[in-house]
């Protein structure tokens, strides 16, 4: 088992075909489930493309449902995606930075519900995300940015750590395979 | 530590402090509330109201009324416009709307109707498809603020968008026959607003009131936690009536809930339910 509980990750629209190949990056043997949070409009036809190429299923869950792990948990378009210890938690609040599902508001449910034991992804370029990511960096959650926005990043908590499409793939390996004895409880 | 951002363990000791002190003055449990929706929610409120802790908003709440009403007016999410799920209104008038012409008298229950957007499309479908004169059609909500807000019968006037949800949604007429404009208001037609009971009822704590027909009740539980949410869908089972429709937002489900087997989805429709046992 991996100390890692959740994988959340965030992106704006403009990075859906970044998301397809991280998707393609996720180890089969991640041994958690992964939350995704794309900029939607409200007929875009996600989950299907994305799981195409994905080895985990894709999935666009109702509200309340349980998170398994190795299943990548998709936002459907309208609503707002929290995670709340194990599930699913919908929401209709109004848009935030114009946007439904927002990527703040995931990152800070997982800051609230997971605090270190979820890892945080955003794919950079919107504004909404940074300041949900780094709650959650203050609450102990490892995180890093894929993509330059120009922003150095990082608060009071030090610098979030900067990767590329070709560097992540090695820091989802190394959540997959954190050794037993670094392991916390 | 600074002192603008507490830490998480003191900032879930506040919120607990200030759910306990709702739930003893003003009777409304928030403690069975989706803790991640009310944590967003009332953090929003807290820069809403310019105040830096929870414990000042529950010194505020605890002593004044409308303050408390306030904060139940953030909980709250109306959907902001009328028929703002087409799709919605579109497969009640193909799935529903057939088998209610059979019936002699049809009660319908809003639940957690808001200020009142769903309820009045719903007014305005039901009047186009001929049943408003056997319908009785039933809105609550937990709030009296909000509830007072829907039964002025006034909204924001709507735009173009709302015009082209109400024909996608299967309209027959045109939209601005069912209102009339005051600079940037809409008034109802008295006719739609007169015909629906409003009606106070906290679903979390009160019991069922009447049978109905067609229960009507989106996504309104997505902020209820899992044990609230299948007490409430116990409540709904025993007010519909046997074949009556139980309608639900698009991403809500019954998987899990009490009375799940007693249910069939309509094929094809976003989320509605027929009761068959």
């Amino acid at each position: 088992m991996s100390s890692i509980g959740m994988l959340v990750v965030g992106a704006p629209r403009a990075a859906a075909a970044d998301v397809e190949t991280l998707l393609t990056l996720l180890p089969r043997e991640l041994s958690a489930p992964v939350v995704l949070v794309l900029h939607r409009g409200p007929h875009d036809a996600l989950a299907a493309p994305l799981g195409r190429r994905c080895a985990l299923p894709v999935v666009e869950p109702d509200d309340k449902d349980d998170l398994t792990p190795g299943r990548v948990y998709l936002a459907p378009a309208g609503y707002h995606l929290l995670v709340d210890k194990g599930s699913v938690a919908l929401s209709v609040e109004p848009p935030e930075h114009g946007q439904r599902p927002c990527l703040d508001a995931l990152f800070e449910s997982a800051a609230d519900s997971y605090g270190p034991r979820a890892a945080g992804l955003l794919f950079a370029g919107h504004e909404d995300g940074p300041a949900g990511l780094a709650l959650l960096q203050a609450r102990g959650g490892r995180v890093a940015v894929v993509g330059e926005d120009g922003e150095g990043g990082g608060g009071q908590d030090g610098p979030v750590e900067r990767l590329s499409l070709d560097t992540v793939g090695a820091w989802l390996a190394r959540l997959a395979y954190v050794p037993r004895a670094k392991v916390q409880s | 530590m600074s002192t603008g951002t507490p830490s998480a363990e003191l900032e879930s000791i506040e919120v607990d402090l200030l759910l306990e002190g709702v739930a003893r003055q003003w009777g409304f449990d928030l403690r069975s509330h989706a803790r991640p929706l009310l944590l967003r929610r009332l953090r929003r409120h807290l820069r809403e109201e310019r105040l830096e802790t929870f414990s000042e908003l529950q010194a505020r709440v605890l002593h004044d009324g409308e303050a408390m009403d306030g904060l139940l007016r953030t909980l709250s999410c109306t959907p902001p416009s009328l028929f703002s799920d087409p799709d919605f209104f579109r497969d009640f008038r193909a799935r529903v709307v057939p088998v209610l012409r059979t019936w002699p008298s049809v009660r319908v229950w809003h639940a957690g109707c808001g200020t009142g957007e769903d309820t009045y499309a719903l007014a305005i479908l039901l009047q186009e498809e001929g049943l408003w004169g056997k319908c009785r059609l039933y809105a609550s909500d937990s709030s009296e603020g909000l509830l007072a807000d829907a039964r002025t019968g006034v909204l924001p006037l709507p735009g173009e968008d709302d015009a082209r949800r109400y024909v996608e949604g299967g309209g027959k007429g045109t939209l601005t026959d069912y209102y009339m404009r005051d600079g940037n208001w809409a008034l109802l037609q008295p006719k739609l607003r007169d015909g629906i009971f409003f009606t106070q009822h906290n679903l979390a704590t009160d019991g069922s009131f009447n049978e109905f027909h067609v229960i009507v009740c989106r996504d309104t539980l997505l902020t209820f936690n899992r044990t609230l949410h299948n007490r409430v869908h116990g409540r709904l089972f025993e007010s519909l009536a046997r074949f009556g429709f139980l309608c639900l937002g698009r991403k809500e489900s019954l998987a899990r809930t009490p009375h799940a087997a007693a249910y069939e989805e309509l094929e094809g429709s976003g989320r509605i339910f027929r009761r068959v046992e």
